[in-house]
């Protein structure tokens, strides 16, 4: 696989914020990339700037070799967005949405006429095929967003928290879609705060907080090097800690404690499994660790606004 | 200036989305004009009586109709952009497509001239009906290109205040404390031969009142060598203004 993406000590300015500061990355041609962060960590500042609608405050960053700039309309041609807010043109039907955006790429009107009865059949709106945008539900509507995203047939894809305030349902149709687009070859760049999400799409991820990357790897090492395998909660009050954590020394967990709840990360869950059931304590979790407990060790476990 | 024939693109975006709206706004630009050429031209035509030899009806039209030209093409960079920009988002999903953010404002600009036009045709039809012609089929075709440029013109000056404007009701300052008094100052509705000399310079480095020259001489055939200076007043404030406009609203697009 050959990088398709490069960044180097990107960074992004507005006036004197700083939202993205200096980070290095590598996109491989044809992965699933995931970018994790709370809000306003820089995720869909630096994906603005790959797909060329931000201006590169500092750094390098290239897509197939070429520099990223607002004017570089070679890297727009091939490029699919799936954008954070749903910027469907509301004056339009479903149809024509599709059929108006494919000018904007030259796409011939025979070939757009086939492409977008194809993809209106890929996200599975043909009865909406007619409706204006207000009669369709969210999920459709993101669903269309992903169609029109699709219009170039691009060969990257970015997709900014695709799935935010969809229910189950529309989110596993989601899922489904961008993997059938992977397995066809297609470069994806995913912006999410659902770990789950993150899981399910993603090769390889970075952890963005406050603009920087924290850590880099695929969902499964960066668990098993900043969690380990298991986690145990205990909810139980502060003042048992000590006595807890003295008991539990010996299978050598990191712990920490979190409101009303002591967290346990440990390498292998098997033995104080056993111990747990010996201690007989009431509200005990026991479970596999998660992206989402890499996710909070990372960034806090505190409120982000 | 990152121009490209991408504007068409614009343009043909506008036109589609317009289909929905043909019927309500044909309806307001045959209204307008009737209404103007009908309080103004009958009812005070009575009072003011012949004007150079001629009903005021005939004063009145040439005027009118680039005033509405004009105003057609504000409004619709104005309000039309506006919801375009801030409420439906279609600005940030243009330009993540090969459409610069340049195409994407003079596709707009280049709307409000063809709704200027569809204005100013119907006012034409209107006046007409009302036995008030330009001289000759030239003389229309003259008064087309006429109206292209005061569209331009007006689109390009209202996307300078759209691209300043925090809501619409920053609109207001420019729509009644601008647009509204300038009619009045272009000898659209009677000549400014009795203004005080320092009105009268005023009002001639108003953007409509060259245009207003221009369309009352096509109209009634007299043309003269200042026309040409009022011809190129327009092109070089249109120059000025479409590339302000320009670049302010992609300063505020892109970020």
């Amino acid at each position: 696989m050959s990088s398709i993406i490069t960044a180097k000590n990107l960074t992004k300015r507005y006036g004197k914020f700083t939202a993205v500061d200096g980070i290095s990355f590598e996109i491989q041609e044809g992965e699933c990339f995931g970018f994790l962060g709370p809000n306003g960590a820089g995720k869909t500042s630096t994906i603005r700037m790959i797909h060329c609608v931000s201006p590169v405050t500092a750094g390098t960053l290239t897509v197939k070799g070429l520099p990223c700039s607002i004017d570089n309309r070679t890297i727009k041609k091939t490029t699919g967005v799936i954008p954070q807010e749903i910027t469907l043109d509301v004056d339009l039907t479903v149809r024509e949405n599709l059929m108006v955006f494919s000018r904007f790429f030259d796409i011939p009107r025979r070939e757009a006429k086939t492409r977008v009865e194809e993809l209106i059949k890929f996200v599975e709106l043909e009865a909406k095929r007619d409706s204006k945008i207000d009669q369709l539900s969210t999920g459709m509507k993101r669903r269309l967003l992903i169609a029109r995203a699709l219009i170039n047939q691009p060969t990257l894809i970015i997709a900014d928290e695709p799935t935010t305030g969809l229910d189950p349902q529309a989110r596993h149709l989601i899922w489904q879609r961008l993997r059938q687009l992977k397995s066809q070859g297609v470069t994806l760049i995913l912006t999410t705060q659902y770990m789950e999400e993150a899981q399910q799409l993603c090769d390889r991820i970075v952890v963005m907080y406050q603009g920087k990357i924290l850590k880099e790897g695929t969902p499964r090492t960066l668990i098993d090097e900043e969690i380990g395998k298991d986690v145990v909660e205990i909810r139980i009050s502060q003042d048992q800690d000590e006595k807890l954590i003295g008991s539990l020394a010996g299978f050598s967990c990191g712990h920490e404690r979190v409101g009303d709840t002591l967290f346990f990360y440990c390498r292998d869950g098997h033995d104080i499994r056993k111990k747990l059931v010996e201690l007989d304590l009431p509200n005990t979790v026991h479970r596999p660790a998660t992206l989402e407990d890499v996710f909070l060790k990372l960034t806090g476990r505190s409120l982000i606004e | 200036m990152n121009l490209s024939y991408r504007v068409y693109h614009v343009f043909v975006r506008n036109l589609v989305s317009y289909k929905r709206f043909v019927v309500p706004t044909f309806i307001a630009s045959l209204v307008q004009p009737l209404f103007y050429l009908i309080t103004f031209g009958i009812g005070m035509g009575a009072y003011v009586g012949l004007f150079g030899g001629k009903p005021y009806l005939f004063f009145l039209v040439p005027g009118v109709l680039m005033s509405a030209v004009g105003l057609t093409a504000s409004y619709e960079c104005l309000f039309g952009t506006f919801v375009k920009m801030i409420h439906e988002k279609l600005y940030d999903s243009l330009i993540a497509t090969p459409v610069s953010a340049e195409d994407a404002v003079a596709g707009d600009i280049a709307w409000g001239v063809f709704r200027g036009l569809i204005s100013g045709t119907l006012m034409m039809a209107v006046a007409m009906a009302m036995g008030v012609f330009p001289v000759s089929v030239p003389a229309v075709l003259l008064l087309f290109v006429c109206m292209i440029f005061v569209g331009v013109l007006f689109g390009s000056l209202a996307m300078i205040v759209t691209s300043l404007a925090p809501n619409f009701d920053f609109f207001n300052y420019y729509t009644e404390l601008v647009l509204t008094p300038m009619l009045f100052f272009s000898g659209v509705f009677f000549p400014l031969d009795n203004f005080p000399a320092w009105m009268k310079t005023f009002s001639k480095f108003l953007p409509l009142t060259p245009a207003v020259s221009i369309s009352r001489a096509v109209f009634s055939g007299v043309y003269s060598t200042a026309l040409i200076f009022d011809f190129l007043f327009i092109v070089v404030l249109e120059v000025i203004a479409f590339t302000i406009g320009v670049k302010l609203m992609k300063r505020r697009l892109i970020k």
